[in-house]
């Protein structure tokens, strides 16, 4: 075994080393129920995590997911009472056609992903607002029992969350390795130009990967007002950079081509489990977020494939 | 030289006629807008972004990106408070002495940014992503969460003396652009950026030692993020781990507005000044001309937009990231 074979499979032994470590220290965060629990509670961040990973495996990213997922809070509570259940698809909808938007400004208009992320977040910030004129919204708890109780409870042992996050992990994982989309993508990622001189109308299908976050990003924000009965334009704040270093640390560098959303899964769980240490091994809370910082620091030193990387910019 | 009405030259000055058509936009709808006062107001409020931007405009010419400024700005702002009042509390009285100090603070915490990003070979991203975490995490580490008060009238003065009508800090504001013109323009240091942000394999091929520039932009940037949180602490009154909260977002759309490209080698100081003058004077036009808060943020995010677009020479740019 070379140390380039480890390489790819370094985030879950990543993964699988911390999860050990504290389990070491308390054998309590071992038992499956925990585990189980814990990795419910992450599922609104992983399906978040989910969509960015394809607006990073392009090269570009999405910063619009936190701000999408705040808005699509209040949407939900407000409409839910009108629309019942169809109020899914019009969250759906919007968070595809604001990430079409945002796909359309990067790659029609020539505005950096970074750029035209941040402003259409800064859009879904103002309509969230005006739609909830600025209050906390409450969702009637009789009517989101019946329409998406489905999504919170729990079956035997296993919270349902995670089976709305393994079939939205199975969609991702086709549309990237069983569709023409997903092809594209990945030849976008590793080389831009190169898939525009074969052909490929590579606009096109940019903006669907930023769509695709969008929806994602939507999904995310229907299931956090569902768990929390409830929505507001900042409700969903402090989503942004967890998701964004799930994803990083999971493997997809933001050069683009590498990585994906099996990827994301683990770097999501990474993510989880360092917080969770921080219990249990009684760090204090002032210092957790420094000593995030330097554990992440090496996790990432320790996961990205530098491989594929010509220069590190 | 005769400037001519070319394609090229509208499209360089694009940002600044941007700024220009704002300036005439609101001024248009509420005259109040180009008073004096109001004017100082927005100059004041623009001065710790423009720090940061400076300081992070170095980076990305050299076509990395640096997220650390919210997490450098609050620790350096948290141990300058600190320093501050260990020193005596009064710039009279050798407290003086927590200025010098706190630049090299920055500058080692730019340094350590670049070392994790040149040494462990992370990219600029994710390493200064990761370092803000650490900044952040120190400055609530050292203060426990608490807010540090100054309330030093001679450091003060940064904030309350006026000259023309504008705080003092705006002056030596633009100093300090003057300053990073000349580091840009007439230093090999500069000049290296450019090289490496034009094609880092070029200049390694060339003689650039890479490492040492890359280090050496990330240790200056760090500086001016030191300078940023005086100026906020100036402008503040105190200090606390969320002194430099928004920055880093502000900084960067600037930045970008002004007309600096994210891949490197295109823009530069001059761009981020216009930039984040533009950034401000929508945000202060807004507030002027009444509009209702809600809209502010979607507003400022749709004539970011349009900045971007007016800017962006498309025949050049063959795609976007």
């Amino acid at each position: 075994m070379t140390m380039q074979r480890i390489k790819p499979h370094l985030p879950w032994i990543t993964l699988l080393v911390l999860t050990a470590m504290v389990g070491v220290v308390d054998p309590n965060f071992l038992r499956p129920a925990n585990l189980l629990s814990l990795a419910g509670d992450i599922v609104p961040l992983f399906i978040m995590a989910l969509g960015l990973t394809f607006a990073i495996y392009i090269g570009g990213i999405d910063l619009s997911v936190q701000s999408m997922a705040n808005m699509i809070t209040v949407i939900a509570s407000i409409y839910l009472a009108s629309l019942g259940a169809w109020v899914a698809v019009l969250c759906i909808a919007a968070g595809f056609g604001l990430g079409m938007v945002s796909g359309f400004l990067t790659t029609r208009l020539c505005v950096p992903s970074f750029i035209s992320t941040l402003a259409v977040g800064g859009v879904c910030f103002s309509i969230a607002q005006w739609l909830s004129g600025n209050r906390a919204l409450n969702m009637d708890a009789e009517q989101r029992n019946a329409v998406f109780g489905w999504m919170i409870g729990h079956t035997g042992i296993v919270p349902n969350e995670l089976f709305l996050a393994a079939a939205l992990l199975a969609l991702c994982l086709f549309i990237e390795r069983r569709t023409i989309l997903g092809r594209v993508l990945k030849a976008v990622g590793a080389g831009e130009p190169a898939a525009k001189a074969s052909g490929i109308d590579v606009g096109r299908y940019k903006m669907l990967a930023f769509a695709i976050s969008g929806a994602l990003a939507a999904i995310a924000g229907l299931l956090f007002s569902v768990k929390l009965s409830g929505g507001a334009p900042t409700i969903a704040n402090g989503f942004l950079l967890p998701a964004i270093v799930a994803v990083l640390v999971g493997g997809t560098p933001l050069t683009g081509g590498v990585g994906g959303v099996l990827n994301t899964l683990i770097g999501t769980l990474i993510v989880a489990v360092i917080r969770a240490s921080m219990l249990y091994l009684g760090v204090e809370a002032t210092q957790q977020q420094m000593l995030f910082g330097l554990v992440l620091i090496g996790a990432i030193a320790l996961t990205i494939d530098r491989s594929k990387l010509r220069t590190v910019k | 030289m005769k400037m001519k009405l070319t394609r090229e030259n509208v499209i360089r000055w694009a940002p600044a006629l941007v700024l220009l058509g704002l300036v005439v936009l609101f001024t248009a709808i509420n005259p109040a807008f180009l008073s004096q006062r109001n004017l100082a107001r927005i100059a004041l409020a623009a001065t710790p972004p423009m720090m940061v931007a400076l300081g992070v405009t170095f980076i990305i010419v050299m076509g990395s990106i640096d997220l650390s400024m919210e997490g450098a700005v609050s620790l350096c702002a948290v141990l300058f408070c600190l320093l501050f009042l260990k020193l005596g509390g009064s710039l009279g009285a050798g407290a003086w002495l927590a200025i010098p100090a706190i630049l090299l603070c920055g500058a080692f915490f730019g340094w350590l940014t670049g070392m994790v990003h040149v040494r462990l070979q992370i990219p600029s991203f994710m390493a200064s992503l990761a370092m803000g975490f650490v900044g952040t995490g120190a400055a609530v580490l050292v203060t426990g969460g608490d807010i540090v008060r100054i309330d030093d009238d001679v450091f003060r003065a940064l904030l309350t003396w006026r000259i023309l009508g504008f705080p003092l800090m705006v002056h030596i504001a633009v100093l300090l652009v003057l300053l990073a013109w000349f580091i840009q323009n007439h230093t090999t240091l500069g000049r290296n950026f450019y090289a490496v942000g034009g094609g880092e394999e070029l200049a390694h091929a060339s003689g650039v030692n890479v490492r040492r520039v890359r280090l050496a932009g990330f240790a200056l940037a760090g500086v001016f993020y030191a300078i940023a949180a005086i100026f906020q602490v100036a402008r503040l009154g105190q200090a606390e781990s969320v002194t430099g909260a928004n920055l880093m977002f502000i900084a960067i759309t600037s930045v970008v507005v002004g007309g600096v490209a994210l891949w490197g080698g295109i823009g530069g100081v001059l761009n981020a000044v216009v930039g984040v003058l533009i950034v401000n004077v929508i945000g202060n036009g807004m507030v002027v001309i009444g509009l209702p808060n809600y809209l502010q943020d979607g507003l400022l995010g749709v004539l970011v937009i349009v900045a971007v677009v007016l800017s962006t020479d498309r025949r050049l740019v063959s795609f976007a990231k």
